[in-house]
């Protein structure tokens, strides 16, 4: 017990002459300090010398993106000194990886502290109804770049406005939407029209399905693939029903898809599953896997962002240049009166929290990304890495730089006035066209859709896969999402 | 106190594991349990509301049906696990050639030490219609169409708790067998000596041996129960939702899904009571000692 105590004694003496010696280290390092700077160490001399050499606090912006950035931590890094040298303001990006939705929640639950973080619509509702955003109406009307009408325009506010008008975030880019994909060479290979109605739809994928439009003489091609319900908006079109939620002016809610009308569609659908033209996998496919069977070969026809269809292009050409792959965006099936009804999609934005340091300048960094250099930014990417500039002021795309594909955020900035000086990726900009002259709209979501969407899909699958008569499941899927009062 | 004084250096040395407890453990549980009695907000007041989000959560139909799924997912997995484990055990101590013994306790043991990940992504593979393996059995056997097994309800709980059993009941039948090799064997002798063949000694004394050990192991599985998660989030996908959603993912979604935090919170604090009674309902008709 006596050695316990001797011990504990010396190691307590140890410790009080560390934190002694350490007060006596600091003390004479300011007294070197002073006479270094030549200040006689007399009255307040010091205090002084400190004024005059202090320079202003520098100020770092914070910011949590999902998408703004680099690909590499490497190039987030460069993207990040990039910014500093283009707008003078010191940038801290945070880019996670993976699951970006749940580390902004949990990171601002968590009470760290952004100027700026991206999120999606979903993810917007949520942080505006826990007062976790600052109203920007103020600070958007004062800003010549952030309320200039060619700078984003007025209409698009709407999809971002609350109550009364109050607006909590400001837009990323301007969001195109979903349409279907077609692999054109193989439409030119077997002499197909462009379908324009569900029959015509139907011949086209049973094609890709049965005469081998590949080529390598095996029965292994699908027509069509999706990802879920994800997105078959350019079929319902057809019945000129749109997924999620319908309020009408009364308040009432409904969901297309739960009634007759969709009816038509699933019973399409269910003939392409039961002759093997719909990919089987349909229901539990996630993107990536609907992806990778369009770039591999293996189907004709997926539903995705017009934005792919550039990527799709630059991919195989990257890959193989003499490749005969052509992925093309089409309108999807026209209703009986000629109209389309495709999926805009829902906006991506940039929002300030209310325990924001430096509010100012985030604003001021939103306004440099709605400028031409921030537009140049968010799609080229970075001078020197991704691209470069030649002597006669055209544009070349580094390898690096076309690799990335000339997305770095926002590869269509909202900025209406901004072209992009090396031209948009094959096809990308006719896909984006069908989807602006299409009556595209955003889908409307409350905070109860995502128990109602897993009834819809429920049903829906069970429809698509011919497991119910398409009519028996819209009616148990309109019963049940009544039960639940999820519809009025 | 003087036998405290005899091991103060012992109890000292508990004092880091009982921070850590109250600090990982204790603390968020209470944390948690004061925002299930407070409407949550990320930033600013966060209102008392009593038990308000416990009467939601209970309101709830897709609590419900999450319960209902969690308890008949979980019977199977108790019920056939608890059989195909015993019986793998019991199967085992009848091989007499101990290599052929430790390869068959290797195989059936193995899955146990692979994530949930990896064996989902194997049997989300072998169930796949295009291609799958089990698929290409079907065909070769002159199934005509493919069956997609994971986007059909009808075969969803089937197929976790079918995979359930699969990946846990090396690990259970492992402890089957410690337990085995501790049976006195003069209680087989006498068995023996009184007439009693191989399946006599089975039933009447290796099985009633093995009791207190399937009671442990039962009380195991079951405080597992009302916890299961992993393989769910790995297998499920939006077509059986409605078949496999059990009570941690309904808690998942709202919590970190939907940030209903307060929600969530109660629900999380509701299946704990769930356990709770579960385990001493389990405790009072087996009168087993959960000390």
């Amino acid at each position: 017990m006596s050695s316990i105590r001797r011990s504990t004694g010396f190691t307590l003496l140890v410790a009080a002459a560390i934190t002694l010696s350490a007060c006596g280290n600091n003390a004479a390092g300011n007294g070197n300090t002073a006479t270094a700077s030549g200040s006689p160490s007399q009255g307040n001399a010091p205090a002084q010398t400190a004024a005059a050499t202090e320079k202003p606090a520098k100020q770092t912006l914070r910011i949590l993106s999902g998408v703004a950035g680099g690909k590499t931590p490497e190039e987030n890094e460069q993207f990040e000194q990039e910014i500093e040298r283009l707008t003078g303001i010191e940038i801290e990006i945070e880019k996670p990886a993976a699951d970006y939705s749940k580390k902004l929640m949990a990171a601002l639950a968590g009470g760290e502290k952004y100027d700026l973080v991206y999120m999606g619509k979903t993810e917007m509702d949520q942080l505006v109804d826990q007062g976790v955003l600052t109203r920007l109406n103020d600070l958007i009307e004062a800003s010549p770049v952030l309320s200039d009408p060619a700078v984003i325009e007025p209409g698009e506010w709407e999809q971002v406005k609350y109550g009364d008008g109050d607006i909590y975030s400001i837009f990323n880019k301007k969001e195109g939407g979903t349409l279907p994909i077609v692999r054109q060479d193989w439409m030119d290979k077997l002499e197909l029209d462009q379908p324009t109605t569900l029959d015509e739809f139907y011949t086209v994928l049973k094609a890709f399905k049965e005469q081998d439009p590949d080529g390598n003489g095996q029965a292994d091609t699908y027509g069509l693939s999706t990802s879920g319900l994800y997105d078959i908006q350019g079929f319902m079109s057809a019945a000129g029903v749109k997924y999620r939620y319908v309020i009408d002016s009364e308040g009432k809610r409904s969901i297309p898809y739960a009634t007759e009308a969709a009816v038509p569609v699933y019973e399409w659908f269910a003939k392409l599953y039961k002759e093997g033209i719909l990919d089987p996998n349909f229901a539990t496919n996630d993107t990536a896997k609907m992806r990778e069977l369009f770039l591999s070969d293996r189907v004709g026809m997926v539903t995705y962002w017009d934005a792919w269809v550039g990527l799709f292009n630059n991919m195989r050409q990257t890959e193989d240049p003499d490749t005969a792959f052509v992925a093309k965006g089409i309108t999807g099936a026209a209703a009986p009166d000629g109209s389309y009804m495709l999926r805009r999609g829902d906006p991506s934005v940039w929002g300030i929290p209310v325990n924001a340091e430096h509010p100012d300048a985030a604003i001021a960094f939103m306004e440099f990304w709605h400028s031409e250099p921030g537009n140049i930014l968010s799609t080229l990417g970075i001078e020197g890495v991704d691209w470069t500039k030649g002597s006669d002021g055209s544009y070349a795309l580094t390898e690096t730089g076309g690799e990335h594909g000339m997305d770095h955020g926002a590869p269509f900035p909202s900025n209406t006035k901004f072209v992009n000086p090396i031209g948009t990726l094959p096809g990308a900009m006719e896909a984006r066209e069908m989807i602006f002259s299409n009556n595209s709209a955003v889908e409307l979501s409350t905070a109860d859709w995502p128990n109602a969407e897993k009834i819809v899909q429920s049903y829906a699958f069970k429809a698509m896969m011919g497991e119910l008569p398409a009519a028996e499941a819209v009616k148990s899927m309109n019963a049940e999402l009544k039960s639940a009062g999820l519809i009025d | 106190m003087p036998r405290f004084r005899q091991h103060t250096g012992l109890y000292l040395m508990f004092i880091p594991v009982i921070v850590y407890f109250l600090i990982f453990l204790y603390f968020p549980l209470l944390r948690a349990f004061t925002i299930s009695l407070q409407e949550f907000r990320m930033i600013g007041d966060r209102p008392f509301v009593g038990l308000d989000q416990y009467k939601a959560v209970l309101a709830d139909p897709f609590f419900w049906q999450a319960l209902k799924n969690t308890l008949m997912i979980g019977a199977g997995q108790l019920a056939f696990g608890f059989v195909a484990s015993l019986l793998a055990a019991l199967s085992l101590g009848e091989v007499l050639n101990p290599l052929f013994r430790k390869i068959n306790q290797m195989i059936l043991y193995l899955p146990h030490l692979f994530s949930w990940v990896i064996v989902g992504g194997i049997w989300i593979v072998l169930l796949s219609p295009d291609g799958g393996m089990i698929n290409e059995l079907l065909k070769l056997a002159g199934l005509g169409q493919p069956v997609h097994f994971l986007a059909e309800e009808r075969y969803a709980r089937w197929i976790m708790i079918g995979t359930s059993v699969w990946k846990e009941m090396g690990y259970t039948c492992i402890i089957y067998l410690a337990a085995m090799t501790l049976i006195n064997p003069s209680l087989y002798e006498a068995a023996r000596i009184d007439g009693a063949g191989r399946l006599k000694q089975l039933l009447y004394v290796t099985l009633p041996q093995l009791v207190p050990t399937m009671k442990t192991v039962f009380v195991l599985q079951l405080l597992g129960v009302l916890r299961m998660f992993d393989q769910l989030v790995v297998m499920r996908n939006p077509a059986i939702y409605r078949e496999v959603d059990v009570l941690m993912t309904y808690v998942y979604e709202n919590g970190i899904q939907q940030f209903q935090m307060d929600l969530a919170s109660a629900a999380s604090f509701l299946i704990i009571a769930a356990t709770l009674l579960l385990t001493f309902i389990f405790s009072r008709v087996s009168k087993y000692d959960l000390s």
